[in-house]
């Protein structure tokens, strides 16, 4: 069989291989405490120190940047309301001066309408007296027309008074 | 043609794989391991230390933090809450010691982990011992700490008989036993199951049927695994050991456990 050329050579044991041997132990217990000493007193003491000073450096920097976030913060809520507070001012004031405007366009309507108003009672005046005077002297040439048909007519001279009356009586349309 | 000389496998003693010849008087690879443990774990945070730690950390400084860190929140917050952190010196050292006495054995030219040897681990296992019982009598004085041990509260009278000698045993006996023999037991193990199939690809590879020389990669490649798996064991012992130490020195510092 191959595997049974496997040598085991076990003789020769010596001493009891899991027994402590005093040298290995004094100097594993020697090397440990000097270990533990230098870092029970020195070494652990300063690099946690130094952990401590780092981490407090870091907190403290954490605590100053939540701080000023905390203004900042406080800054925009600050300027928030007074730009809401501008806005409404600005707001008031242009409700104002459309009110003023609108009290002043009415007025300004107002007065041109009354303007108007007077121009139009005026031409109207002024018409009617246009009319009135042309309403004369057509009645007056209608009369004086009349007054010479009549004669023609006649062979004589018509009563002025009576052409007058006619004529008059015939441009009112027979309303007198 | 003879079936031995095919391959020529020879496990050595025992003894030749674990005991070192001394250097100098008293000084052989386990204690230079350890002593190198030592000086390591110092020289990495005295570096730490010195350098400027208001600044972001990095190298030796970042990796004393990564590890302080690990001991304070994975181990003495999960077992011992916010008081045991007075504990992170001790505990930190444990495990760095642990650590770095056991990854020898997967560095190449060196492969030979200090705490596959008794003696690391039974040192450490007492000194624990020491530590958590005298933590448990200076918190609760002599009597108040050997009534909490032997007569556990919340327990019927009746089961005291039984009990009480359980408790005595576990408590003084079992547990740094079973602390010092899971550390080697662990380690020892791994070195030998290295130590196994790097002489069984060995002696695949230099076999003189060429038919078996590619056989060796076989075992090669459960030695690669293995490699890498004491890696893991390395860690996984280091922070057992040192998560154990710090559930008894609490369990010794309250009445109520």
């Amino acid at each position: 069989m191959l595997i049974s050329t496997i040598i085991l050579a076990a003789e020769d044991m010596g001493p009891n291989p899991i027994a402590p041997e005093n040298k290995e132990l004094f100097w594993g217990a020697g090397s440990f405490l000097v270990f533990l000493f230098v870092m029970r007193v020195f070494l652990v003491p300063k690099v946690r120190k130094g952990m401590e000073v780092r981490y407090n450096a870091i907190r403290g920097g954490h605590e100053s940047a939540q701080a000023a976030r905390g203004a900042a913060q406080r800054d925009v809520a600050a300027y928030e309301a007074a730009l809401a507070e501008v806005r409404a001012e600005a707001t008031a004031r242009i409700d104002a001066a459309r009110q003023t405007l609108d009290a002043e366009r009415q007025a300004k309507v107002l007065e041109a309408n009354a303007r108007i108003l007077a121009k139009r009672a005026e031409a109207d005046g002024a018409l009617a007296s246009a009319r009135a005077a042309a309403r004369g002297d057509v009645a007056v040439a209608v009369g004086s027309v009349t007054a010479s048909a009549a004669a023609l007519v006649l062979g004589k001279t018509a009563d002025a008074a009576l052409v007058k009356r006619a004529v008059d009586n015939s441009m009112s349309g027979g309303r007198s | 043609m003879n079936a031995a000389t095919l391959i020529a496998f020879e496990f050595p003693p025992i003894n030749m794989l674990l005991r070192w010849q001394d250097v100098v008087p008293t000084v052989n690879k386990v204690v230079i391991i350890s002593i190198l443990s030592s000086l390591i774990g110092i020289g990495i945070f005295l570096a730490a230390a010195r350098k400027d730690p208001k600044v972001a950390p990095k190298g030796a400084r970042n990796l004393a933090e990564i590890i302080i860190d690990f001991i304070e929140k994975q181990i003495i917050m999960q077992t011992m809450g916010p008081s045991g952190l007075a504990w992170t010196p001790f505990l930190l050292t444990i495990f760095i010691f642990i650590y770095l006495n056991n990854m020898p054995g997967v560095i190449p030219l060196i492969q030979m982990p200090a705490t596959a040897r008794m003696g690391i681990p039974a040192f450490m296992a007492l000194m624990v011992w020491v530590v958590y019982n005298v933590t448990g009598i200076k918190h609760q004085g002599p009597i108040g700490y050997f009534k909490s041990v032997l007569f556990p509260p919340g327990v019927p009278k009746a089961l005291y008989i039984l009990v009480t000698p359980i408790e005595i045993i576990s408590t003084f006996i079992v547990r740094p036993f079973s602390l010092a023999v899971r550390l080697f037991a662990n380690m020892l193990a791994g070195h030998l199951l290295l130590v196994i199939f790097a002489l069984l690809s060995e002696a695949l590879f230099q076999a003189r049927d060429r038919i078996l020389i590619p056989v060796g990669v076989l075992p090669f490649a459960v030695l690669l695994f293995l490699t890498g798996f004491e890696v893991l064991v390395a860690f996984l012992q280091a922070y057992i050991f040192t998560t154990l130490t710090a559930v008894y020195i609490n369990m010794a510092s309250h009445a109520e456990h």
